[in-house]
């Protein structure tokens, strides 16, 4: 009886006690990403001047190029992530690499699908095995792997390890990916680095910096919910196991 | 006229031609559109981000709409172990 109470007490005071130590951040973060895409929003359709040669089009660029920069920062909290499990072993580390992964393959679709829509219209066709685009399906093919296999396998210390481990190689295509036009050309052009993507005006940088502080705020919100998740369903699983060893619920 | 002929009779409507030159020439055509116009693929763009993201929050909804059905069949265990044990 005591026991069975003490589990049931000790649940419940955990759970207020990172709630309220939670809470503040994660709604202060949340606000901030909302109002940040109502501001980006405006400067990009109302702010920023449509660019001479592409035309309106132009415009999924202040998305498009901040999403690709929010799956590098999914990908590099799974890389942190995998790395902290296989140095320390504990659920945190797995469960924010599990998040960083499943933010990876939620920001490397829009990038692929954005980036085709712009591409239809820029180069004429949807998709081209340019090194960039090509390194990039690689990457979110490496991700999309991470999480199947994490919804597949079983929860067991080998599979979280075997999930690590590719977590922490799949981490070295980002690189290949960032230097693939320097190093190879194709047609991606080189967006920032040489000053491309028509970025000629004050508004259009404006755009493009509020667009990169917005999908960073969002994958924060994004991985932040996602490793609560996951760190809850962690804690119930050892309540449900410890509760099994106490002979509660085992009729 | 019937529909057969109508569709039979189009393209020689349009003053196109002969088969020949339809393949050596383009002709501009007066209002016509691209058939990828810049403003769809920007709509299309803009409604595929907030599509995918509201599935994935819909993902991590149903989530933990899984853990409240775990939470609350351990909480009924719990609530019959007790129930037991102030019985004894």
């Amino acid at each position: 009886m005591a026991t069975t109470e003490a589990l049931a007490a000790g649940t419940k005071v955990e759970t207020s006690g990172s709630r309220s130590r939670g809470d503040v951040g994660f709604y202060t973060v949340l606000a901030l990403c909302a109002a940040a895409f109502l501001i980006t929003l405006q400067v990009i359709f109302f702010k920023a001047p449509v660019e001479s040669s592409m035309g309106i089009v132009q415009k999924i660029f202040y998305f498009h190029v901040p999403i690709a920069y929010s799956m590098y920062v999914g990908a590099a909290v799974c890389f942190l992530g995998s790395a902290g499990y296989l140095a320390r072993g504990t659920r945190g580390w797995d469960a924010l690499a599990r998040a960083g992964a499943e933010c990876a393959v939620v920001m490397g679709v829009l990038v692929l699908v954005t980036g085709a829509l712009w591409g239809a219209k820029a180069w004429g066709v949807y998709w081209t095995w340019d090194p960039r685009l090509t390194t990039a399906l690689l990457s979110v093919l490496i991700y999309m792997a991470y999480v199947v296999l994490r919804a597949f396998a079983g929860d067991g210390d080998s599979e979280r390890k075997f999930a690590a481990a590719l977590g922490v190689l799949g981490a070295t295509n980002l690189p290949i990916i960032h230097y693939s036009v320097q190093k190879w050309g194709g047609n991606h052009p080189k967006v920032i680095t040489s000053g491309g993507g028509g970025l000629k005006h004050p508004d259009m940088k404006l755009a493009l910096m509020l667009g990169f502080l917005t999908f960073t705020l969002l994958a924060v919100v994004l991985i932040w919910t996602r490793v609560r998740i996951e760190l809850a369903a962690s804690r119930l699983s050892e309540a449900e196991e410890e509760a099994l060893e106490l002979g509660v619920g085992e009729e | 006229m019937s529909a057969d002929q109508a569709g039979q009779q189009a393209p020689g409507t349009a003053g196109q031609g002969t088969a020949d030159d339809r393949g050596t020439t383009f002709r501009a055509v007066e209002g016509g559109n691209q058939m990828q116009s810049g403003e769809k693929l920007l709509v299309e763009a803009y409604a595929v981000i907030w599509i995918v993201v509201l599935v994935f929050v819909a993902s991590m909804f149903r989530r933990q709409r899984r853990l409240d059905r775990r939470i609350d069949t351990l909480e009924a265990a719990l609530q019959k172990a007790r129930a037991k044990s102030g019985g004894e």
